[in-house]
């Protein structure tokens, strides 16, 4: 009997949590979620400032999220750094990258978000044997709106983030301008931390840049189904914003470019309908890529559809989003 | 409707959040994490992370099977090999670094063809034991907390200005380190970096100058000293082990003087330390140029806080007291009892007195790196019983008389200078398992001093100064994450050649005096 009980006992209470997670995530469904990613640099906290700006509204939740690799290695000498790191915190000091979530919020202060009045509440959990564990402070604000600074531990950054969204859902994820963008052979083995995740992750990514920061937004469309998908959603967020929307489609010869006419004035039909005024509608004719990048690093961000090609398929036949992402001077939301 | 009526609720018209969990097999909702886990093993990317593996082993046995070189016996060739793919994995990090170890075990068994046992005696020296209780003795004397109590000794002698403070800083961790090891006193000291860094200013990216003065005290300290005992760092234990093992002859009283003891070592090694003291914060200064010198403020709170954590208790005291006994019985006991012995009769008396917790030793050290040594020091063992170091120190040799490096300079500029190359490549205790067995025979092979160039490659290996996972203080104290990876570079250049400057004047004139 006692066998059963034990058996049923853990089944009830994973029901139990299941339904409880289920709840939470039906819930965070209903708000506009924005992971914004730091690592100290200051490129890195221009995701924090545009975390602010998208969201503004009282409907949105902002995740300021560093993660910390755990602390292994033979080099210390057989010591190993976790004493270290347990003595400095007993200590009183903080873990690294604790410095850059203040920062991070003196940078929300500073946009507008303060949350110094609002309710804290503070967890720390065990992960992968790390003293420290994840640590999160969650400040729930009067109308419902929470801003959470989380220190994550993972073996690497670009698997902490993505671990991360399965914490979620969210609906946006927020980087730094990449440091390092590998060929799409090398990144097959070898792939920098934003473009793992412009790459792998679920919802759409914004690869945040200093340049235009106050401009509006130009949507790069191609006529398909998903770039109209791109253009509704993409516009409720700058309206949102009060950015202005400019269209371009690019044709890639001139035989292509009735379809990209076509394509801009749907897109256009569609603000319309939406009650949206487009500020200027562009036709280009050349590589897509290129004439993207050229056009858009005049605006404040650039809007590209995801094309959802597997790796495979971005080896061989390349990813226009991707490369707009790696080429781009200004801001890119890659939408899917 | 106008832009000016249109209202939209964010989560529901624009980017959605994608439910990636949703109708998924229960492994993937467990998380994305551990799915991209388990794809690292399975997809080619395990296969690019493990390529130096595959190569060391293609390459280690295409060489084994080659036709043996002309004076190289069989066995010797496979024990080179098997160095080889031991040096590549040490270098590359190919697979997790105790495999290796593991690996060189095997290898004695099956490719040597070594009765087990004998490999499994060859593991465990004095030396090993010594590596193993210094570790166990490091974890129970960080565990005791005495930071804060060292650091406001040193302040009450050196007064508030940053550069006396940096200099005692040196002095303390460097006095400590040569006894206790360097790894022990970064640990235990980081937070005392950390404490006057913190009390200087609130944000500390305002006098990150200042933290790297502070902090780079506390790694060179120890870093300087590591090589001045036999117990500042595992390479010491390992050298003394190599001397015994390939010169000591029981029936030869001349071959007494390759039982190294501790005062003996101290005698060779001590003034590498003093010498280069003066230097360390000259050389901070002139790098960093720390925002302010003046130290009043952090100083007035650290008493503040010394002040609330009472008088010196009991478990202090007797801290103390282990430790005092420790060390002179090395100094004063070792060449009867061993250099192991008496560290693992340190760290039992913590035990008994109940400093420690065996949980917190249990956690606290990372006994691959035991195997490590223990693996390569088996290994060069059986270099020289097949004859194989005797054989690439004569290659060396020749290789050294075609570039007319024979005497007694160019013969230690050679040594130290590759000895630094292959501790930049990998940890430096790895380094001079790797190559002692090699230069001690090329030293005797050549007519010099093994003695002397033992010490040469011992001492080298601790000026792998350019990153942090060069040394083991190193490693400790950029995990603060208070320094950046290029200020290793930026001072460890300056620092490498003041250290081989240095070494190369003792080498020259003071340690021929002592043979």
């Amino acid at each position: 009997m006692s066998l059963f009980r034990r058996n049923v006992l853990p089944d009830r209470q994973e029901a139990a949590i299941q339904k409880t997670v289920s709840h939470l995530r039906a819930q965070r469904r209903n708000r506009f979620r924005i992971l914004a990613c730091i690592d100290g640099t200051d490129e890195s906290f221009i995701s924090v400032r545009k975390a602010a700006r998208f969201g503004a509204s009282d409907e949105c939740d902002i995740i300021i999220l560093y993660v910390r690799p755990i602390d292994t290695g033979l080099h210390s000498g057989g010591l190993q750094v976790r004493l270290a790191r347990q003595n400095m915190m007993e200590s009183g000091f903080e873990l690294p990258g604790v410095s850059h979530l203040k920062r991070a919020l003196d940078i929300l202060k500073a946009e507008g978000l303060d949350v110094s009045d609002w309710s804290r509440e503070v967890q720390n959990q065990d992960a992968w044997g790390d003293p420290a564990g994840d640590n999160k402070i969650e400040y729930k604000g009067p109308t419902g709106r929470s801003v959470v600074l989380k220190l994550k531990t993972a073996p690497d950054v670009a698997v902490g983030i993505l671990d991360q969204y399965e914490l979620g859902p969210y609906n946006l994820i927020i980087v730094g301008a990449p440091s390092r963008w590998r060929s799409e052979f090398r990144s097959l083995f070898d792939s920098g931390v934003v473009q793992t995740i412009a790459t792998m992750a679920p919802c759409s990514v914004m690869v945040a840049r200093k340049q235009n920061e106050r401009m509006g937004f130009l949507f790069a469309i191609d006529g398909t189904a998903r770039s109209m998908q791109l253009v509704r959603r993409g516009a409720v967020l700058a309206h949102v914003m009060q950015r202005d929307i400019s269209l371009l489609s690019v044709a890639p010869d001139e035989a292509a470019r009735p379809a990209a006419q076509e394509a801009v004035a749907n897109a256009q039909a569609l603000l319309k309908a939406m009650g949206i005024t487009t500020l200027e509608a562009r036709v280009a004719v050349g590589d897509v890529a290129t004439s993207i990048v050229e056009v858009g690093n005049n605006y404040g961000t650039i809007v590209v559809n995801d094309e959802r090609r597997t790796k495979m398929e971005r080896l061989l036949r390349g990813s226009v989003a991707t490369e707009v992402v790696r080429r781009a001077a200004t801001s890119v939301l890659e939408v899917r | 409707m106008s832009a000016e009526q249109a209202s939209f609720l964010l989560a529901r018209d624009s980017l959605l959040a994608n439910e990636v969990s949703s109708g998924l097999h229960r492994i993937r909702r467990r998380g994305y994490q551990r799915y991209v886990l388990w794809k690292n093993f399975i997809d080619f990317s395990l296969l690019w992370k493990r390529r130096w593996f595959i190569i060391a082993m293609f390459l280690g046995f295409a060489l084994m099977t080659a036709p043996t070189p002309a004076g190289l016996t069989h066995q010797g060739q496979i024990v080179l090999c098997m160095s080889l793919i031991s040096t590549i994995l040490f270098a590359s990090e190919a697979v997790p670094l105790p495999t290796v170890p593991l690996l060189i075990i095997v290898g004695e068994v099956v490719l040597l063809g070594i009765d087990p046992t004998v490999v499994a005696q060859s593991l465990m020296t004095d030396s090993v034991l010594f590596i193993m209780g210094s570790l166990m003795l490091a974890v129970a004397v960080v565990k005791q907390r005495l930071d804060k109590r060292i650091a406001w000794w040193i302040v009450r002698i050196t007064g508030t200005n940053l550069y006396a403070i940096s200099f005692g800083l040196v002095v303390v961790c460097g006095l400590l380190a040569a006894f206790i090891g360097e790894h022990t006193v970064a640990a235990m000291m980081l937070p005392v970096g950390v404490t006057l860094i913190s009390l200087t200013s609130n944000e500390p990216t305002k006098v990150r100058n200042v933290a790297a003065v502070l902090l780079f005290s506390i790694c060179y300290g120890c870093s300087i000293a590591g090589v001045a005992t036999p117990s500042g760092g595992a390479r010491n234990a390992i050298m003394i082990s190599y001397w015994k093992s390939l010169f000591f002859n029981p029936e030869d009283p001349a071959t007494n003087r390759y039982i190294m003891d501790y005062l003996h070592w101290a005698l060779y090694a001590f003034p590498m330390f003093l010498l280069r003291l003066p230097f360390v914060t000259l050389l901070l200064a002139w790098t960093f140029k720390p925002e302010t010198t003046d130290m009043t403020r952090s100083i007035a709170r650290l008493r503040t806080q010394v002040a609330m954590q009472g008088p010196m208790r009991g478990s202090e005291w007797m801290t103390i007291l282990i430790f005092g006994v420790t060390i002179t019985a090395w100094v004063g006991f070792s060449q009867h009892l061993g250099l192991g012995t008496i560290a693992i009769a340190g760290t039992a008396a913590f035990l008994i007195f109940g400093l420690v917790r065996w949980e917190d030793i249990n956690a606290g050290v990372n006994w691959g790196v035991i195997w490590l040594y223990a693996a390569a020091i088996s290994l060069g063992v059986e270099m020289k019983a097949t004859g194989a170091a005797e054989w690439v120190a004569h290659s060396m040799l020749h290789g050294m008389q075609a570039v007319n490096a024979n005497g007694l300079f160019p013969f230690n500029f050679t040594i130290s200078v590759l000895t630094i190359f292959v501790s930049n490549t990998m940890t430096a205790g790895a380094a001079v398992a790797v190559l002692a067995p090699i230069v001690l025979n090329t030293a005797v092979a050549s007519g010099h001093d093994p003695l002397a160039t033992g010490f040469l490659s011992a001492i080298s290996s601790a000026f792998g100064y350019l990153t942090p996972a060069a040394q083991p203080a190193f490693t400790i104290v950029y995990a603060s994450g208070y320094l950046k990876a290029s200020d290793f570079m930026k001072i460890g250049v300056r620092m490498m050649i003041l250290s081989f400057m240095v070494l190369m004047l003792l080498a020259q004139y003071y340690w021929p005096q002592l043979s």
